[in-house]
């Protein structure tokens, strides 16, 4: 009851975050759902059918990212001193984000459900009654557990994933655990320790090299094994292995190149706005730069599909591009909740500053200054690994 | 209305400002004279921030004015009194309020920074003020690593950087021992009256109004001069008993 009383007095852009979560969450959804019906329809390929149920894994991935991110920024589960006084210490607050976002996940799931009885036929007075009947598996009975199973998945996933980044957790001393908010209780008034450099660097170029490299050797074979449903050209395991060896390495770099750019920005003489753009940029890295590890190897995934497949006007079927926009969407707007959250984790510095006469124009030329200089270093990189990673395919 | 004095560099007329409904000031005139050290005193919740925040511009009086230097500060716009505030004010709070990320003598020459200052001379200033207030050899650790008095003596630093007009200080000394108070509130009047700096000093402590050239008391949003306070400043928000 607390957590709805609170989401009505919200703000209409937290609202709308929850709003985007059920709508990826609706999503992902209703692709599970398909691939469910897909399989009711077709019983003699069961294994064309566990395939469709496994790509969805991506889809659901970015799902969970983007419904922790936003259980993260939320004002009405982050510790705030009314909250506190009337007794809500860091578990309960824990919980509340939890019932959010079971309850956005969870809204998400229904309208899924809906869309897809709404498109099978089972729901009538509507247009686009039954218009994928025949597809979706109409005329057999719907297995209620298989279909429940499939519509829980989200929530139950986004729900323990949020619980989990917020759980309550003891500072050692002298160090704030990485990636955990306050979660000890409304912030006092002692500054935070600087974050230690993320050293994910090494080992981030290391499997960005082995990725690519599996995924060029493996090139050469032309395996059908893992095709993606939709009549994307064919893709062997190993490529994709490499793919994901890839994406795994730019997802671990990216807290560290976030930190290099922001010892970049800082170095050499810098005035007020250089200064503060490049420490914010390090204190940030972590919170900013996971998120971008994860947009910059999407974004060369779509990158390497376009070189690949751009020429030709292949016929994507609506559900691998619903997949896509999905996959690119969360990646984007999580990326913009964690800048939400590093920009509210910094609320006490921007006062600071304001206090002492700063212009506003110097903080937001500073935040621009950042975003520049993310932009000149991971658009390349994005450019290069797309490049590199579609090389050997087309070839 | 008498004409104020022509020293008075800094002076407020008849201000009032009430804080959601109840009157925090009511009917308040001051003038600050150049180069003096003006200690605004009273108990906790008497007025005393809100008449500083007044004077520097940060917060418009529903009624009355406020000039500096014969210019109107309760007519300025936003971005003008921002300027203001860079340029001629400092401002000192009972918390340091350092930025975290940045280290002593970065904290120490913001203002220098933000005016647009190069690096170095900017550096070669906050290095200075640092060791006058005996901090020079902290100057390149970050917020986290200092005391509370050393983080609050950075944070004089950073008010004193750019030499301003005036410096207002709200209970610069509130949380810190005696020991660190007294050390503090020396280099903060030493260093002001050295470069020439009028100080307006809001303190609930006696102790540190004997630093101050000139003293006025606040007591529920009003000034009073003859009426002696409540059992003075150590009974922080105690009401007077004896009238009953």
């Amino acid at each position: 009851m607390l957590a709805l009383r609170l989401a009505r007095g919200a703000h209409p852009l937290v609202l709308l975050r929850r709003l985007a979560v059920a709508a990826a969450s609706a999503g992902t959804g209703f692709l599970l759902l398909c691939a469910l019906g897909y399989a009711l329809g077709h019983p003699q390929t069961a294994g064309s059918s566990a395939l469709r149920l496994a790509w969805c894994v991506v889809p659901l991935a970015a799902t969970v990212q983007f419904a922790v991110a936003v259980a993260r920024t939320d004002p009405a589960t982050r510790p705030r001193a009314a909250l506190f006084a009337a007794g809500l210490g860091p578990a309960r607050l824990m919980l509340l984000s939890a019932i959010n976002t079971a309850i956005s996940c969870t809204l998400g799931s229904m309208l899924a459900l809906l869309f897809f009885l709404h498109l099978r036929g089972d729901i009538r007075g509507l247009p686009l009654d039954g218009a994928a009947a025949e597809l979706l598996g109409a005329g057999r009975p719907l297995p209620l557990a298989a279909v429940g199973t499939l519509l829980l998945t989200v929530p139950v996933a986004g729900t323990v994933a949020g619980a989990l980044a917020l759980r309550p957790r003891t500072v050692k001393s002298g160090r704030t655990p990485a990636l955990a908010p306050e979660s000890t209780g409304p912030a006092d008034d002692e500054p935070a320790p600087p974050m230690p450099q993320p050293a994910g660097l090494p080992w981030g170029v290391a499997l960005m090299a082995v990725g690519l490299a599996v995924e060029t050797y493996a090139a050469r074979e032309t395996a059908t094994g893992f095709p993606l449903p939709g009549r994307l050209a064919s893709s062997s395991a190993a490529v994709l292995g490499g793919w994901a060896i890839t994406a795994l390495g730019l997802t671990l770099a990216g807290p560290a190149l976030t930190y290099l750019c922001g010892t970049l920005l800082q170095s050499a003489r810098p005035g007020a706005a250089r200064l503060l753009a490049g420490r914010a940029l390090q204190e940030e890295s972590r919170r900013i730069g996971r998120p971008l590890g994860v947009l910059c190897a999407v974004a060369a995934a779509g990158l390497a599909a376009l070189q690949l497949y751009g020429g030709a006007a292949p016929r994507i079927g609506p559900l691998t591009v619903l997949g896509g926009v999905l996959v690119g969407g969360c990646a984007v707007l999580t990326l913009a909740t964690a800048a939400v959250e590093a920009r509210q984790s910094r609320a006490d510095t921007t006062t600071a500053l304001l206090q002492l006469g700063a212009p506003v124009s110097l903080l937001r030329g500073a935040a621009g200054l950042r975003a520049l200089a993310l932009l000149a270093v991971f658009s390349p990189l994005t450019w290069l690994v797309g490049t590199l990673a579609s090389a050997p395919l087309s070839g | 209305m008498v004409a104020p004095p022509d020293n008075d560099v800094l002076w407020a007329r008849t201000l009032h400002v009430s804080r959601g409904g109840t009157p925090a000031l009511t009917g308040i005139s001051v003038g600050v004279r150049e180069q003096e050290i003006l200690a605004v005193g009273g108990p906790r919740g008497s007025g005393k921030t809100t008449l500083l925040r007044c004077l520097s511009g940060q917060l418009v009086a529903q009624q009355g004015e406020v000039w500096f230097n014969s210019a109107p500060v309760h007519t300025m716009g936003p971005l003008v009194r921002e300027r203001l505030r860079r340029d001629k004010f400092g401002w000192i709070d009972p918390q340091p309020r350092l930025v975290p990320e940045l280290t002593a003598w970065e904290n120490a020459a913001l203002p220098l920074l933000l005016h647009g200052a190069g690096h170095r001379p900017a550096r070669k200033a906050a290095l200075e003020w640092l060791d006058r207030l005996d901090i020079g050899h902290l100057a390149r650790k970050r917020p986290h690593a200092l005391s509370h008095a050393e983080r609050q003596r950075v944070a004089v630093a950073r008010a004193l950087v750019n030499e301003p007009t005036v410096l207002f200080a709200d209970e610069p000394t509130a949380p810190l021992h005696a020991a660190d108070r007294a050390h503090v509130l020396r280099t903060l009047t030493t260093a002001a009256r050295s470069h020439g700096i009028t100080v307006v000093l809001a303190t609930h402590d006696a102790g540190v109004a004997a630093y101050a050239d000139r003293s006025v008391s606040l007591l529920d949003g009003r000034l009073v001069n003859t009426v002696r306070l409540p059992a003075d400043a150590e009974a922080e928000g105690a009401a007077c008993s004896l009238s009953v």
